[in-house]
């Protein structure tokens, strides 16, 4: 069944995934400087870069760093000295490493079977997006080899890293990007696995697991975005992919199940090129913005009207390959688009959609004419600002040259829809060299002992011992252990009165309620939580308006649980107060208990709770109103 | 790169059993496992007990000896070659030499094995900086290999008459790369050597190196290549970032400039007065106020590179011991730069070694460790027992440039009374006769 999701055997077709996790640590402060770790909402502080790319000993430049810098872009860097130092904005070398960031790590390699290695080495990974102030991610291995147990099977360990996170985006544009500096520099744990059979289900499974070991440390980041996957992903005969930033778990399915059908597509792609004896792909550009000055292309006439160029790109005998569909979604034409859009341009426009785009015959005829070319070839046309058009008709053609590869090795960012989309070439090995601003880290015996004092229980025997503790489904206590709220939960069943599977049902429930409304969660804290529900427990309102008081904490209308009681009017009712109010909606509808019996049950409740909700538990309305409605 | 480089002790022997050499790729076995990868080198100062890895990855490893059990060598490191791609070389443009000295401001790394090696050819700067052949062309030269702690009085000499040779040779303007410690030292004492240079010289340095995509060597040095090339004015210069961003420089005048911070970009600031200059991508602006002269004929410009580093700049600290100074004074020094306190004082205790000193011949001089206003010592007392004792009042002279310049003065002076006298004058806009900064 799980196989009927993919367009072709995935066994058959050696299709594989790699899965990189980045769990962001619960730490104290930065990897290299002791800022603090929080978000700053007001960022009063800029300073501008250009990154370049740096040159090996031989002679080579890495393409992806090449790829960025030929976009000519400038990194706006917005910072708070709340969150941020010189360290972030790379005025200042980097302190020595947080010895508890390192320390996590070497647990991570331990709860995975990995060998922490003798010697920490930093290295600096060449990443010049700009996501990194000094161009570069530092980045260590603590841990090599090892297995994680994904139900019944294991699934191979490759690395266990240690490194520093990027700066978060605050704006993307192809000529200039704007950072943010707080997030910069927060201790991250990569986990690198073995390839495994990409069965999308599986693959997810496999992210699920090891997001749960991770968590049993207990020194994992709460809340969205504090654990990432990237994939890479390749099937037979293909180059791999990588695909970067997988936000949600739950997307990770969905994501493989995209890069399947666009990589087999690609491939059958690449099977017609080769069908039409195609083995050297050509091209031809010339400047067709003359030839295209009058046309009824809404489109082009814009750009061309707004001082734009518009660069022809001819490919013999590829007419028909652009626009062909062999998966609902997956066209060359696409990957071109994508490639333009990643580089400051609205997309393209392929001989096999001229009519759609509004050319006229006319123009085709033009075009091929300027180009050189029959009908048997394939026309792009690159519109835009001069000084990207030169750049980008450049990559197209490139591209197309590759297609007879079907899949081209390239990086993709993952979006929030479980789509890919294209971002750089993917880069080349020689991007690595040593951090000489941090001294190695010797693992000493005595390091190598606390960090086993640490060893966590396994998290499937946690979650076993909840449901057998707690009389927790077996869902349930897996909800709440994914929650990451299981160290709270724990403290408040100890001291409050409430059913355990109430406290966490809750703890469960309403941060992901409020999440999809949009609520702020790191506003929804463990404080926060503990404090609503203890309120709960002593009865100072009903659990039905805990969501309620923690909307307004989130929402910042209120300060702690006190303040949003006041501000929502949740002064509970006392049971005289109830019992009156049960009394007047009972006598009120005499006429209709008399009518229909306990039928009008759910009528007479609904109107006791416009008065009573959030204020009485709603099990404690019903019983009385039952009990009223006998007399 | 052949050879253990770094490797001592037991991680040599156990290397050296196995025949291997850093750029080897190795197989080392510890117990049941086994890592794969390639042997980079060792840095001096760490430890014998681990042999370095580089994984296919690219990340290092460390092993630790006592758990190797075998190393295997799998295959010959390949040599780096350097192969400087194909560039333009600014034909046709003004002609700028660019004097290297072992700053790293034009270097490349070696990822392999993690190693920064220099530029030394004009192929291999147009390759690192391609820029530059748009804005000038270029003749680099590698002068001296020296870290910036390390320069000394000669080494500024050797520089000023490179810059002589390239002033007679007709080149439109000089770069002198260099690391950033002691730039503010080398930018006054070649302002001196240099008095009345016909060409711009601007001292360029980077705060992080050109390894790094990060790194302001760039936009200071193609900034610099083309003022050398263009501007208007001439004399001696330190280029950097006049801010954080990769945006503007700043052109400090050689004898006003200081290095006021470790480690950010904009470190360099010039003291009591304004930059002469800005430069961004969009041209040069010329600071009017500060009027630096214009462009010479070469015809008649001669170089004055002696120096004597036979002087010493002091800090006076409070409870500073008399045996200290003495010892100074007394350790064959002919000259003396004082840091004094506020309008220009030392204790009181320390007037007459002072007065001994000046007698016997020595020059000395009074800056403020201040930095910013201008020593008076006719306010105190103290100040007016040490104008007494022969010392010389340098107004708003910054120590450093103060240390530089005693050092050309007594190397140029046929007596310790004409030294004072030139120290006292002002030749190269060390000294401001009015004070309208405020900071
Ligand atoms: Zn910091």
């Amino acid at each position: 069944m799980e196989r009927a999701s993919l367009p072709f055997d995935p066994e058959a077709c050696q299709f594989r995934v790699g899965l990189e996790v980045h769990q962001q640590l619960a730490a104290g402060r930065k990897l290299f400087c002791p800022c603090p770790i929080t978000k700053s909402d007001e960022l009063p502080l800029a300073f501008e870069r250009r990154l370049r790319p740096t040159q090996s000993e031989l002679g080579q430049i890495d393409p992806a760093a090449v790829f960025e810098f030929n976009k000519g872009r400038v990194n706006l860097y917005r910072w708070n000295p709340e969150s941020a130092c010189l360290v972030e904005a790379d005025e200042e070398p980097p302190h020595p490493p947080s010895t508890e960031a390192v320390e996590t790590a070497m647990l991570m390699a331990d709860v995975l079977g990995s060998r922490v290695v003798d010697e920490v080495h930093f290295m600096r990974k060449l990443v010049i997006d700009g996501s990194n102030t000094s161009g570069f991610q530092r980045t260590a291995i603590v841990g090599l080899g090892g297995s994680l147990r994904v139900g019944g099977a294991k699934v191979g360990v490759l690395t266990v890293t240690v490194e520093e996170d990027s700066a978060r985006v605050l704006k993307e544009g192809a000529q200039a990007r704007e950072y943010a500096l707080d997030r910069l520099g927060v201790p991250l744990v990569e986990i690198a696995l073995d390839h495994v059979a990409g069965v999308p289900e599986h693959v997810e499974a496999v992210a699920l697991s090891l997001g749960r070991a991770l968590r049993s440390t207990g020194r994992v980041a709460r809340g969205q975005g504090t654990i990432r996957q990237d994939l890479n992903v390749s099937l037979l005969g293909g180059q791999v992919v990588e695909v970067k930033g997988v936000q949600k778990l739950g997307l990770v399915a969905k994501v493989v199940r995209y890069e399947a059908t666009r990589q087999m597509g690609l491939v059958k792609i690449a099977e017609e090129v080769k069908k039409r004896g195609v083995e050297e792909v050509e091209s031809r550009a010339a400047d067709a913005t003359d030839v295209l000055r009058g046309t009824a292309s809404p489109v082009l006439r814009r750009i061309i009207q707004g001082g734009g160029v518009v660069t022809c790109v001819a490919f013999p005998r590829f007419a028909g390959l652009l626009g062909l569909e062999p998966f609902p979604g997956v066209r060359l034409g696409k990957e071109l688009a994508e490639i333009a859009r990643t580089n400051g341009l609205g997309g393209v426009i392929h001989s096999d959609e001229f009519a759609k785009q509004g050319l006229t015959e006319d123009e085709g005829v033009a075009l091929r004419a300027l180009a050189g070319s029959d009908s048997g070839a394939a026309l792009v046309l690159v519109a835009g600002d001069a000084s990207r058009v030169v750049t980008v008709a450049a990559l197209v053609a490139e591209r197309v040259k590759r297609a007879p590869l079907g899949v081209v090795g390239e990086t993709r960012a993952a979006t929030d829809e479980g789509e890919t989309r294209y971002l750089r070439p993917r880069p080349g090995a020689a991007r690595m060299y040593p951090e000489t601003d941090i001294p190695e880290i010797v693992v000493t015996d005595a390091m190598k002992a606390r960090v086993g004092g640490l060893l966590p229980v396994r998290w499937e025997e946690k979650v076993a011992s909840y449901s057998r503790e707690y009389s927790l489904s077996e869902e349930a206590a897996l909800q709440l252990y994914d929650s990451g709220d299981s160290g709270l939960f724990e403290e408040l069943v100890s001291r409050l009165r409430l059913e355990p599977s109430v406290v966490a049902a809750m703890l469960v429930e309403i941060p992901v309620r409020l999440s999809r409304e949009g609520v702020d969660e790191s506003r929804i804290t463990p404080e926060a939580l503990g404090a609503t529900l203890a309120a709960v427990d002593s009865g100072r309102f009903a659990k039905e308006a805990a969501v309620d008081v923690l909307r307004a904490i989130g929402r910042g209308e209120a300060r702690d649980v006190d303040e949003a009681v006041e501000r929502l009017g949740l002064k509970g009712m006392g049971d005289e107060e109830l019992e009156e109010a049960i009394a007047g909606v009972v006598s009120r509808n005499r006429e209709l208990i008399a009518e229909k019996g306990d039928r009008a049950f759910s009528v007479l409740m609904g109107e006791v709770m416009k008065v009573a909700r959030g204020k009485v538990d709603g099990k404690k309305v019903s019983s009385l109103l039952r009990e009223a409605m006998k007399e | 790169m052949p050879g253990l480089l770094g490797y001592r002790g037991p991680a040599e022997r156990l290397l050296r059993e196995a025949e291997a050499s850093v750029g080897d790729v190795l197989e080392v076995q510890t117990g049941g496992e086994k890592v794969t990868g390639t042997l980079v080198p060792r840095y001096e100062h760490d430890d014998d007990r681990h042999i370095v890895i580089k994984l296919k990855s690219g990340y290092n490893v460390g092993i630790s000896v006592e758990r190797v059990s075998k190393v295997v060598r799998l295959a010959e490191g390949e040599e780096p070659k350097f192969v400087a791609p194909k560039r333009a070389t600014g034909g046709g443009l003004p002609r700028v030499s660019v004097l290297g000295t072992g700053g790293t401001i034009a270097s490349r790394v070696d990822y392999r094995t993690g190693a920064v090696s220099p530029a030394t050819t004009a192929e291999e700067l147009y390759s690192l900086f391609p820029e530059l052949a748009d804005v000038a062309s270029i003749t680099p030269e590698i002068v001296m290999s020296v870290y910036s702690e390390n320069l000394e009085p000669v080494h500024w000499g050797e520089l000023a008459k490179k810059v002589a040779e390239a002033v007679a040779g007709g080149q439109a303007g000089v770069l002198i790369t260099m690391g950033t410690d002691t730039m503010g030292y080398a930018a006054a004492a070649l302002s001196f050597a240099l008095k009345g240079v016909p060409i711009p010289v601007f001292i360029v340095g980077s705060q992080r190196s050109s390894d790094r995509p990060s790194s302001d060597a760039f936009l200071n040095l193609i900034g610099a290549a083309s003022m050398a090339a263009g501007a208007g004015f001439s004399g001696v210069y330190v280029v950097m970032h006049a801010d954080s961003s990769d945006e503007r420089l700043a052109v400090h005048r050689g004898t006003r400039v200081r290095k006021d911070h470790t480690s950010a970009r904009d470190a360099f600031e010039s003291v009591g007065v304004e930059p002469v200059a800005f430069w961004s991508r969009e041209g040069i602006a010329v600071n009017a106020r500060e009027a630096p002269p214009p462009r010479g004929r070469a015809e008649g410009f001669e170089a004055r590179p002696r120096f004597d580093p036979r002087a010493a700049l002091v800090k006076f600290y409070p409870s500073m011991p008399a045996g200290y100074l003495e010892a100074v004074l007394g350790s064959g020094v002919r000259g003396v730069v004082f840091e004094g306190t506020g309008l220009g004082h030392i204790n009181a205790k320390s007037v007459e070694a002072v007065a001994r000193f000046v007698a016997a011949g020595g020059v000395v001089c009074m800056t403020s460790q201040c930095i910013w206003g201008r020593v008076d010592m006719n306010v105190y007392d103290t100040g007016r027992d040490l104008l007494k004792a022969g010392v010389v009042p340098l107004e708003d002279m910054l120590p450093e440039t103060a240390l530089a310049k005693l050092m050309w003065a007594l190397a140029n002076s046929p007596s310790a009374e004409e030294a004072r006298r030139l120290m006292a004058e002002d030749l190269a806009g060390e000294t401001t006769p009015r004070t309208v900064q405020r900071r």
